[in-house]
């Protein structure tokens, strides 16, 4: 197996973590609308793994990047951008104080991304596969 | 009667209370209009295109009576004259009700009307005297009520009048009656600020018990609408907002306002709803022989308590329906243990007080140790738990320890401001009653300990941390006072106020926390049910904006005294006077706020100063009384009854011991007409509504934004009034069509738009803006009102009444003028007041007599401008300015006492600029005036009309 397979193999395994986590925002986001956490538990939870989930993205995206994977990195660097400019403006963390007014917003975000996650998960597994069989023959 | 405006010769102002304006009546013929008359009354006959309606004027006395009888067939108008035996006061208020208004010209934007007009006609007559009698009969078994209960049911029966009428919705539901007016061109009537919102025209028999106290006082809780909308597709149609305004923990002004006590049900038998929680109200119905209740917000039919119809005190049944909870909407129960997470804890004071360099120097930390020494009595200590606890902060923390019994306090320092830690585990709370000696000498001489210390720099949120740690365990109340922006330790800030900043788009930046640590430190309070209060004396820049943070999650206050100095006896006894009132005023500890509602119902967003725990539960370590809060509603679901219930439940500790809770309740008629929504809108509360939105709009957003907000929902509004209700076609008119019930909206909006809070430019510091905005989300709508609309009186020619006292022994005061500067004369005396400052407007061309009589100066020139006090003179003038002057600081609940600006009208234009900016009916600078706000509106109005026309035909 060549570089190209491991890369994706990587990104494949790494989009199954970043899919993951959403799903756990999501669920996280649904248990406090139904009151079973309290907004002080849950932001303290979620900001563990808000900028872990940003660094594992922006790294997979310097990988793409200096393995010459344009089309790849060119799918990753808005999402990148998007989390770079959030950092920038200090509102990455999740607020307890301002949660519930902008929880709506909270849920969406973390829907596009799953939604994202989840079309780069089968992108990379297609990619993964199709570098395999380019080696075998 | 009176009113602002000067009516020609012949004409008379009477007060509609159903519409909420003036009628003018021409004396001489019973011709009456809704306009301001122009022309004098001659006597002359009445115009033929009010012919049709003269029929059934009573007004109109050429007609002998007993052709009137012969008509009428019956002594109808015959019996009104005895009228004001049974019911003084409201006879010539109903006179308006049974006769149609002319409609000189204005027939075309008033089609409400002209429905009315026909449906009255026909059949009404024979009705009519019955109607008569049923008000007899109300009025002589009602005399006891307050007079807005009093009120209200006038207004409940007259609508049951109208359905003999004829005006009857279908479903045979009471209606408001809708009234359009046209506001270009016409002065505001300021005086209806004050009127009470539109009655809640329940069905006859929504409430059990038929009390008149099932309706909350509007001081407790008001909703935006008084009927509520049966779909959210109605709501959205209609762009008005849905949104309740409350203050549940209202103060209670015993011997002023004739407040009553709130009832409290003190057998501990709280009957509960098994699935909605809600607790039994007057709206319930009783079932299976009153074995088990009806909830009205869920439809589960419970079990009534055994001992509800008990009466445990004197152990024998009791009348069920003299059940405090079945008659009165605000009740307070005693809850048993069940309700408690632990016992009921003591109420807990501890102080910050900086005193650094800049604090002794202006005399804060003197005047602040004096007044808490001089509260010591008052605060509260029923069962000498109170607890205390004092820290005073500059470059090092400084604890006082005060054993039990000891006499003098010894003081610890600390100076290590990274990692706060107690220098001892006791006495430093300390039990307020057992260490008084201590504390009294601490107190004493706690300004002149740090006299000498040339210590620049505060700590201050290493001192709030320190104080958390201190009463954590218990929970209460920090109060912080600082003189200096918190430049040590945790949570140091930098002065960020960068002039360039101001007027542009990022000046919202300056409104919001420039540090997280007081949100995580807020969040940590209220965690532990420790609420904070700031007070904040600046001489530079404090960054309010961050430090009102504290505050607002943890349900306390800021109280700002820009430029405070001590040396000058009225910056001393303002802070003195309110801060002795903070320490004086009853807490509730330890509560959390829910309001449940009807099914259907969700609360969609909170505004005010708590933390929301969880989607429905505020939580509020300490409720401090009469803070506002405003609470979106969303519907869900269609709605089906005949009413909704809206019930708000705050349970809490008293800081006597006892945990409580106290319910307010209020139930809504339904309607699926647009037209009756627009009728039933309550424009304070609306205006209250938009103040929130907008303040919270200018943080995310920007001001520019939040000033558009207010503009464009005020559009929105109108133009889905004018296309929907009235029935005026096509194009722009050069009208602005209202709902007489919201006529002072548009007014309130430019004020709004025009406050410090919010205006446009780039001349007010940060510091003020944020505290405007602080007191614009908290104070209660008796006090916003003012805040955003001032109150204007001309004293030099006030009338003789004004300013003495009446039969009851309260205050007169003198007839509010419209905001504006035409009313300012150059020899005159003039009043504006909002509620935070007074100003007191002397004319250059005064006479000295005036001058001598009020400020006890030989003349003008000899006056000066600038914060002051009056004196109080020994002559009859002198003495009626005091009154007023004194009433208004004490007319509103909240423990502000405004200071007293004299404002000379050719001198110090810095603060006649200020006092000028209340005027907001006038342009000034480059903001719009009151009339050019409403071409505003208007092309507003207009504009969205169009885009709706394109919108149906495409």
């Amino acid at each position: 197996m060549g570089g190209e397979g491991w890369l994706f193999l990587f990104a494949v395994l790494m989009a199954a973590v970043l899919l993951f986590t959403m799903v756990f925002f999501i669920i996280m986001f649904s248990d406090l609308e139904c009151d079973y956490i309290n907004p002080i538990d849950l932001c303290n939870k979620l900001n563990q793994f808000v900028l872990p989930e940003m660094i594992a993205h922006a790294f997979l995206t310097l990988c793409f990047l200096l393995s010459g994977q344009w089309l790849a990195f060119l799918l990753n660097a808005p999402l990148v951008g998007y989390n770079v400019n959030k950092i920038m403006a200090k509102n990455h963390m999740y607020d307890a104080t301002e949660i519930f007014r902008t929880l709506s917003g909270h849920k969406k975000e973390s829907f596009i991304k799953l939604g994202f996650y989840l079309v780069s998960f089968f992108y990379y597994l297609y990619r993964m596969i199709l570098a395999l069989i380019s080696e075998s023959d | 009667m009176s009113q602002g405006i000067m009516l020609p010769q012949g004409w008379e102002a009477r007060w509609d209370p159903q519409s909420n304006a003036y009628i003018y009546v021409e004396q001489s013929t019973g011709r009456s209009q809704w306009e301001v008359p122009t022309q004098p009354s001659y006597g002359s006959a009445p115009e033929p295109s009010t012919a049709p309606t003269q029929s059934h004027r009573p007004g109109r006395r050429q007609y002998p009576t007993a052709q009137i009888q012969q008509v009428y067939g019956g002594g109808g108008y015959d019996s009104q004259p005895q009228q004001p035996q049974v019911a003084p006061g409201y006879a010539d208020q109903q006179q308006p009700q049974y006769f149609t208004p002319g409609f000189g010209g204005a027939d075309a934007q008033q089609p409400a009307y002209g429905q009315h007009q026909q449906q009255q006609q026909a059949p009404a007559y024979g009705g009519q005297p019955q109607v008569y009698g049923q008000q007899q009969q109300l009025y002589s078994g009602q005399q006891q009520q307050q007079p807005v209960d009093q009120m209200s049911n006038q207004f409940q029966q007259m609508n049951m009048g109208y359905q003999a009428g004829g005006q009857q919705g279908p479903g045979g539901k009471r209606l408001h009656q809708i009234q359009t007016v046209n506001l270009i061109g016409m002065q505001p009537d300021v005086t209806g600020l004050d009127s009470p919102p539109p009655p809640y025209l329940l069905p006859d028999n929504a409430s059990v018990t038929g009390s008149p106290n099932v309706q909350p006082d509007p001081s407790y809780q008001r909703c935006t609408l008084t009927s509520m909308p049966t779909t959210q597709s109605l709501l959205n149609k209609s762009k008005l907002p849905l949104a309740l305004v409350m203050s549940p923990y209202r103060s209670f002004r015993e011997n002023q306002e004739g407040d009553e006590p709130v009832p409290v049900i003190e057998d501990s038998v709280i009957a509960r709803c098994r699935r909605c929680r809600a607790y039994i109200n007057p709206f319930v119905t009783f079932i299976e022989g009153g074995n088990r209740w009806k909830c009205c917000m869920c439809g589960l039919s419970n079990e009534v308590p055994q001992l509800f119809d008990w009466n445990q005190q004197e152990n024998k049944p009791a009348d069920r329906w003299s059940r405090k909870e079945l008659n009165h909407s605000v009740v307070e129960f005693i809850a048993p243990t069940e309700y408690m997470v632990r016992p009921p804890q003591p109420p807990v004071y501890a102080f910050v007080i900086d005193v650094s360099q800049q604090a002794i120097q202006s005399g804060m930390v003197a005047v602040a140790a004096r007044t808490i020494l001089e509260s010591l009595d008052n605060i509260p200590n029923a069962d000498n738990r109170t607890k205390v606890a004092i820290i005073a902060v500059s470059t090092s923390l400084h604890f006082f320890s005060l054993p039990a019994g000891a006499t003098e306090a010894s003081m610890l320092v600390v100076s290590d401001l990274t990692d706060v830690f107690l220098p001892k585990p006791v006495d430093l709370l300390v039990n307020l009653t057992e260490s008084r000696p201590a504390l009294e000498s601490l107190l004493g001489k706690l300004s002149d300990m740090f006299q000498d210390s040339h210590s620049v720099g505060n700590a201050l949120g290493s001192a709030l941390q320190a104080a958390h740690q201190l009463i954590g365990k218990i929970g209460g109340k920090i109060i912080a006072l600082t003189a200096t922006l918190p430049t040590l330790g945790e949570g140091a800030l930098k002065a960020r106020d960068d002039p360039k900043l101001l007027g542009t788009s990022k000046e919202s930046s300056l409104l919001n926390a420039a540090s997280s640590f007081y949100k995580t430190f807020a969040i940590e309070c209220s965690k532990q049910q420790v609420a904070v209060d700031m007070f904040l004396f600046s001489t530079s820049y404090t960054d309010v904006a961050t430090l009102s943070c504290l505050p607002r999650y943890t349900a306390g206050q800021t109280y700002l005294y820009p430029g405070f100095n001590a040396s000058r006896s009225e910056d001393a006894i303002k802070f003195a006077t309110e801060f002795g009132k903070v320490l004086a005023m009853p807490m509730g500890l330890e509560a959390v706020i829910r309001v449940r509602a009807t099914r259907g119902i969700r609360m969609s967003a909170f505004h005010g100063n708590f933390f929301i725990r969880s989607t429905d539960l505020l939580a509020l370590p300490v409720v401090p009384t009469d803070q506002n809060y405003v609470i979106e509603l969303q519907l869900e679901d269609d709605i089906k009854g005949a009413f909704v219930v809206l019930q708000t439940a705050i349970l809490h500790t008293t800081c006597y011991g006892e945990r409580r809770i106290r319910v307010i309740t209020q139930a809504m008629p339904t309607t699926d007409s647009i037209s009756e929504l627009y009728a039933s809108a309550d424009q304070v509360a609306v205006a209250t509504y938009l103040t929130n939105k907008a303040v919270e709009r200018s943080m995310s957003h920007s001001l520019d934004d939040a000033r558009n907000l207010i503009t464009n929902k005020l559009g929105e509004m109108l133009s889905v009034y004018k296309n929907q209700v009235t029935s005026s076609s096509g194009g722009a008119s050069a009208q602005l069509a209202v709902p007489d019930n919201l006529k002072l909206l548009p007014l309130l909006c430019c004020g709004l738009v025009k406050h410090v809070g919010l205006r446009e430019g780039g001349s007010i510091p940060p510091d003020l803006r944020s505290y405007a905005q602080a007191l614009l989300t908290t104070l209660p709508c008796q006090s916003l009102i003012p805040f955003i609309h001032p109150r204007f009186y001309s004293l030099h020619n006030m009338s003789n009444e004004s300013g003495n006292p009446n039969e009851k022994g309260i205050i007169q005061l003198p007839l509010t003028l419209n905001l504006t500067s035409e009313k300012l004369e150059r020899h005159g005396l003039f009043l504006i007041e909002d509620g935070q400052n007074i100003f007191l407007w002397v004319g250059h061309e005064a006479v000295p007599r005036l001058i001598q009589d009020v400020f006890d100066l030989p003349n003008y020139q000899e006056l000066k401008g600038g914060k002051s006090t009056l004196p109080n003179l020994d002559n009859p003038f002198s003495q009626r300015v005091n009154n007023i002057i004194n009433k208004i600081r004490e007319s509103r609940r909240g423990v502000y006492k405004p200071h007293l600006y004299i404002v000379k009208s050719d001198a110090e234009p810095a603060l006649r600029s200020w006092a000028l900016s209340l005027l907001i009916e006038d342009r000034m600078d480059h903001m719009s005036s009151y009339a050019q706000y409403l071409t505003t509106v208007k092309n507003k109005v207009s504009r969205v009309r169009i885009l709706n026309l394109f919108e149906s035909e495409s």
